[in-house]
């Protein structure tokens, strides 16, 4: 390609620095944070005590804590559950169907149902975490109208459902951003596409599975590959629903991390954990990013 | 091969009838072409025909069995879109395959099917390339290909020329012509171009606001239009009309000459119109009207010389050879009696 830069710019050294420098601050304080993980991820520095002054190098025995101490890879396990059965599952699937019963439908019922999802997603995470624990606890909505009418012992859902009930909840709050993303992939699709596999015989069913879903399929990854990354790393509303618990039930890694650094005041170890997550993280995407390719 | 019979199908989106009862009937085997402005309904009777779109009434026979309520696949209809429609993340002989897969053919049976279109319309070496790996021509071909190998009783063609460039387009007109010869199918083929119109089909049915204007054969057209709209519709270059007034035995141009004419309606006339091939040059005697050269275009075969009128509409003239005219001339034209349609206050051809 030609070299289009002015003369002037290129051959100017000075200048060409100083053009660089916000972008080499930005970086910078993006390797800064994370090589400030990566380096402590090997010492034993605490949030508070003497060990937050006087912290020394102690190897690669925090990661060796991830695999030997209970914690890490029970709260891997459940972070996978949540991952998988919430956001791949749960909001990708969800907001697919969505999308797709909802193309072609009157405008006014688009409308409603687009507002609904949508106010899940506007929705502080505090405050949605407060109204699922209110609605699901043992003198919750739920309870009241499904669960005490029937004569039945009330359950308290958030206590012995935990998982499934913060597994809901999530994707209540999050369905709006697959659908969203499905429903401008779908318009993408041309309708005379479409409407050519109806007159060769392709069933409601078949037009989806076998025409549209291929057509959208790197867009299906960009989303997974957004929503598991979030996922993963999602914290808020887990944390103000349970806590964690009860015991470690609903402990996924970002809840694990934050109590390691902040309740057990660990920051090391938290660092260890951070760069286990990062390093998950990075893999999965390479997985996705492998689907976006287009076929050959 | 299939005949296909209209009865009063309308096309309403809500309260706005779109489509006004049109009654029509093809014959198996028939190359009917749709013509009109856009807007004027013809796709959406294609498609209503295709069944992609309900019909609000009336009924669709395809064969002599309603197929009002019949989905697309079960009308024995193929269609081939504008856009082609290929299935992009498919290979060119699974496009042509996908609709005789979902049928649950046997493969060998696909196969010879797929190979067999692909050798008619000389695609064999692409079948196993993505849509995207070809140009536009090429598309259009396997398009066409995907609604040969299902063998259908009715090709639906919707403008399937539009996106491809001039010389393509002719090209792909002559080879669509030969299709019709080869496969002896009925097809119903959608333009807003009248040339492909004139060139393709059998029959014209020309379509204005959702009404048929006029169905006919394209010369039965070309001498006789029904009304001013199917007169200035049809020929590559549009009628000119004037406005006239009848006197004694003849008719007043507004600037010029009486035009001698005898018709058992002339008193009527409120229009004529002339084609631009038949208006010719002629000396200021013998002239009907004259005005000013404003613009020569000239093809080498013929030229198109564009004429204002003292009283200011513009006509067109075209002239066989390259005829030395300048610009801002006076020319004097002649207009022969057999050539002139005459049209009532409405607009309707006298005759």
């Amino acid at each position: 390609m030609k070299n289009q830069a002015n003369p002037w710019l290129t051959s100017n050294l000075w200048v060409l620095g100083l053009g660089m420098l916000p972008a080499a601050i930005l970086i910078g304080a993006l390797l800064y944070f994370t090589a400030w993980a990566f380096a402590f991820s090997f010492t034993d520095l605490a949030l508070v005590g003497r060990k937050s002054v006087e912290w020394s190098w102690v190897g690669l025995q925090n990661f060796e804590r991830l695999f030997t101490r209970r914690g890490f890879l029970e709260s891997l396990w459940t972070t996978v559950i949540f991952v998988f059965f919430s956001a791949i599952v749960g909001q990708s699937v969800l907001g697919f169907l969505l999308a797709a019963l909802l193309r072609g439908t009157q405008s006014s019922i688009r409308n409603v149902v687009e507002i609904c999802i949508m106010l899940g997603w506007l929705l502080p995470d505090i405050v949605a975490a407060f109204l699922w624990s209110a609605t699901t606890s043992q003198t919750g909505l739920i309870n009241q109208l499904f669960i005490i009418p029937f004569g039945l012992k009330p359950i308290n859902f958030i206590n012995e459902y935990a998982l499934p009930v913060v597994t809901i909840a999530n994707i209540w709050k999050g369905t709006a951003w697959s659908y969203l993303l499905f429903s401008a992939a779908l318009d993408s699709v041309s309708r005379e596409v479409v409407e050519a596999a109806k007159v060769d015989g392709a069933t409601g069913f078949q037009r989806i599975w076998l025409v549209m879903l291929p057509i959208i399929r790197p867009h299906i990854a960009t989303n997974m590959l957004f929503i598991t990354i979030w996922t993963f790393t999602y914290f808020p509303l887990i944390f103000a629903m349970t806590g964690g618990g009860p015991g470690t039930a609903t402990q996924t890694l970002a809840v694990f991390l934050y109590n390691q650094s902040f309740s057990r005041g660990n920051l090391g170890f938290g660092s260890a954990i951070s760069v286990a997550m990062l390093v998950i993280v990075g893999l999965l995407s390479l997985v996705y990013l492998r689907m976006l390719r287009e076929p050959k | 091969m299939s005949d296909v019979s209209l009865r009063g199908v309308r096309k309403s989106y809500g309260s706005l009838e779109v489509v006004h009862g049109v009654d029509l009937d093809i014959k198996s085997g028939e190359f009917v072409v749709f013509v009109g402005p856009s807007g004027c309904g013809k796709s959406t009777l294609l498609r209503m025909i295709a069944g992609l779109e309900p019909i609000s009434g009336g009924d669709i026979s395809i064969g002599g069995r309603v197929v009002n309520d019949i989905p697309s696949p079960q009308r024995g209809i193929a269609m081939v879109f504008q856009s082609y429609a290929l299935y992009p993340h498919m290979t060119v002989y699974d496009n042509m395959a996908f609709g005789l897969k979902l049928a649950k053919t046997p493969k060998a049976e696909i196969d010879q099917r797929v190979r067999e279109a692909a050798r008619i319309l000389q695609i064999e070496d692409y079948l196993e390339r993505m849509p995207k790996a070809l140009s536009g021509g090429q598309r259009q071909r396997v398009a066409i290909g995907r609604a040969i190998v299902r063998n259908p009783k009715v090709f639906l063609f919707d403008e399937p020329l539009s996106n491809l460039d001039a010389s393509l387009r002719a090209q792909t007109r002559i080879e669509i012509a030969k299709l019709h010869d080869t496969l002896d199918a009925t097809m119903i083929y959608v333009t807003h171009d009248q040339v492909e119109a004139m060139t393709l089909a059998d029959r014209i049915v020309v379509l204005n606001a959702g009404n048929i204007e006029q169905v006919g054969t394209p010369l039965e057209l070309y001498r006789n239009p029904v009304n001013t709209f199917v007169a200035g519709f049809i020929a590559s270059q549009r009628m000119n009309f004037l406005t006239v007034s009848p006197q004694g035995n003849g008719l007043a141009l507004r600037a010029g000459r009486l035009l001698t004419l005898s018709h058992p309606r002339l008193a009527e006339v409120r229009t004529i119109g002339v084609r631009p091939e038949h208006l010719e040059l002629a000396s200021p005697e013998a002239a009907h009207f004259f005005g000013t050269l404003s613009v020569i275009e000239q093809f080498g075969e013929y030229a198109l010389a564009y004429v204002e009128l003292p009283g200011g509409e513009l006509i067109t003239i075209k002239l066989d050879g390259a005829p030395d005219l300048k610009l801002h001339d006076t020319i004097h034209i002649g207009v022969p009696p057999y050539a002139v349609h005459l049209f009532d206050a409405a607009g309707r051809a006298l005759r």
